[in-house]
């Protein structure tokens, strides 16, 4: 499952050391296998490439002024680099704002999505009370379905408990957001999955010690279960980072916004705003992004490597 | 074994009554939402939601765009990340940064790729597209203006994002090939082609059916591209999804009933389309299954 790790980090190591996988050393001895080598790095180049062009052009442009942009002979990079905007626009919008409110909204996502979901499956994969099977089947049909399909009724509800009054100031307006993140079935079924190759034995010996089930629960198995969580954690935060349609709906104070919210809404404002500037904005919402994945690469990249294997 | 289900029922209480909150409740209400005139008067009209949906061009086209979405999605996004995956597992220099690289799309929000890819779009000669196009000695052409071309270009941003994880899929599959498989047909003195195709392809057939599945699926999600990019379903309707027709018949039009209608077409797509995959599953279990256990 884990991306193959080497040894020793060699900064061009010898196609006479390649071993496994579907050429190995043996087919490089040919010369016809060693071109194929050269064409596959070709092609993985123009990918890269493909990949990081638009991230560059995002950030090209951004810097760019609105003269610029508009004149007739482009060239790609700014003639001129204007980074003076960066703090003008951070002030008119107060980006500030923007970024402590998508804190705060990852940060409780995160912590609705590992705890609910988690209790969830827990119960329905370890301690199996009666009527188990027909609540895992009602929370995989939910799953097949996307909650925007539903989005009318569910904000009624929401109104109905009086959380979309828009004079409410208070991070207290996030909470239907947060729980909206307990109750995801693909978390569910990826801590499901995980509690039941749970080694049966060491739950049982552990409830036979007399430690009653909420100590196995606490003691036992959540120490165990730290990959899981963490996975979890790492999709609840890069998907609450990027949440849309509901925080849209419901955050409409704009002092409450999250920073892709805020973008929306920036984007449909009159007169518009001149594109560099526009595109420097989502790149003030991209960085965060970047920065997150740079630190956390491999564990966001194996968490993300293990998806297929689930339905 | 009282005690044990109490317990059990207790765990469960809290995140059950938020999936019935967040997700039971409002399927249920939307069901019944398509049979009512909207949703505060709740006046019964029976079939009449449907009835006026399928009566709505826009209704008719966004059917129609659902399956163009999908023949593109697979066109343009299925086979690029069996490729990216297989060059990944092979290629061993500089592989960490390749794959951060590649992956690094899928990291930014699906809002800022739609304004960004929303912009190299546009219509005029001083954008992206069409400066490319004139390097290489084109005229001007209106990219996301154009409703031939709208489809196909979200479908573009869509893989830009996706195919960098997908693809790390595909490379643990391709890593977990048994290598004794590939020493054996060496020895058979077999070529690299026949070695991937007898031994690579079938080792792979069970990722390479479930992405499939699960890339059609997730076409029926396609809501803030076209909202975005088109916007709001344009050109004249030609990038209009189910789901964002749904959205825009309950918040702009106000039809609770329609959008709820709307809503259940898509759910019955869908349900027909996780019936097939199941079927397909079970009739290819046997030897298939133990390599999608992986």
């Amino acid at each position: 499952m884990k991306p193959r790790r080497k040894e020793k980090k060699i900064l061009f190591p010898r196609m006479k050391d390649k071993r496994g996988g579907f050429f190995n050393f043996a087919d490089y001895r040919k010369t016809s296998n060693r071109v194929v080598y050269g064409v596959m790095v070709a092609f993985l180049l123009l990918f890269a490439f493909v990949a990081v062009f638009p991230i560059l052009f995002l950030f090209a442009s951004s810097m760019k002024s609105v003269a610029e942009i508009n004149s007739t002979t482009y060239t790609f990079w700014p003639r001129q680099w204007d980074f003076g905007k960066i703090s003008v626009l951070w002030t008119r919008f107060d980006f500030g704002r923007y970024y402590l409110n998508t804190l705060v909204y990852v940060i409780g996502a995160v912590i609705a999505a590992v705890v609910f979901n988690s209790l969830l499956a827990y119960a329905v994969a370890v301690v199996k009370p009666i009527g188990y099977k027909v609540i895992n089947v009602l929370v995989f049909l939910g799953y097949m379905v996307p909650t925007i399909l539903n989005i009318f009724p569910l904000l009624q509800e929401i109104r109905a408990f009086g959380f979309l009054d828009p004079d409410h100031q208070s991070y207290l307006t996030f909470l239907p957001l947060w729980l909206g993140f307990g109750a995801n079935a693909y978390y569910y079924m990826l801590f499901r999955d995980y509690f039941a190759r749970l080694p049966k034995g060491l739950v049982e010996a552990a409830s036979m010690d007399g430690a009653n089930q909420v100590q196995v629960f606490l003691r036992v198995v959540l120490p165990l279960s730290r990959p899981i969580i963490g996975i979890v954690a790492i999709f609840a935060m890069t998907a609450s980072y990027s949440d849309f349609l509901l925080p849209y709906c419901v955050l409409q104070q704009q002092e409450l916004q999250t920073i892709v919210v805020g973008i929306y809404n920036i984007s449909n404002t009159n007169p518009p705003l001149q594109m560099p500037d526009f595109l420097l904005l989502i790149l003030l919402s991209v960085i965060p992004q970047i920065i997150i994945f740079l630190i956390f690469q491999r564990q966001i990249m194996n968490a993300g490597a293990g998806k297929g294997s689930k339905e | 074994m009282l005690k044990r289900n109490l317990f059990g029922w207790a765990l469960m209480l809290v995140p059950l009554s938020l999936f019935a909150f967040f997700v039971w409740v409002p399927m249920i209400r939307n069901f019944i939402l398509s049979f009512q005139d909207n949703y505060f008067d709740q006046n019964f009209v029976g079939f009449a939601n449907f009835q006026a949906i399928f009566a709505d061009p826009a209704f008719s086209k966004a059917v129609g765009n659902t399956f163009l979405y999908i023949l593109f999605s697979i066109l343009i996004g299925y086979l690029v990340p069996v490729l990216l995956g297989f060059l990944l597992s092979e290629v061993f220099h500089f592989s960490g940064i390749f794959r951060v690289l590649l992956y690094l799309p899928g990291m930014i929000s699906g809002i800022a790729v739609v304004f960004l890819f929303s912009t190299m779009y546009g219509d005029s000669s001083t954008d992206l597209f069409n400066v490319i196009l004139k390097a290489f000695g084109g005229e001007a052409h209106p990219w996301k203006g154009s409703t031939d071309w709208i489809i196909p270009l979200i479908v573009l941003a869509m893989t830009w994002r996706g195919a960098g994880s997908t693809a790390l899929i595909y490379l643990s599959s391709f890593q977990s090939i048994d290598e004794s498989m590939y020493e054996a047909a060496r020895m058979d003195g077999a070529t690299p082609w026949q070695r991937f195709l007898r031994i690579t392809i079938p080792s792979l057939k069970a990722t390479l059916i479930t992405l499939f599945v699960l890339q059609i699926i997730s076409v029926f999600q396609v809501f803030y591209e076209p909202l975005v990019i088109g916007p709001k379903g344009g050109p004249l309707n030609s990038s209009m999804s189910l789901l964002l027709l749904s959205y825009l018949y309950a918040f702009e039009d106000f039809e609770h009933g329609k959008s709820a209608a709307t809503a259940m077409v898509l759910v019955l797509i869908i349900a027909v389309f996780t019936l097939a995959y199941r079927l397909l599953l079970r009739a290819l279990d046997g030897g298939f299954k133990k390599g999608a256990k992986k």
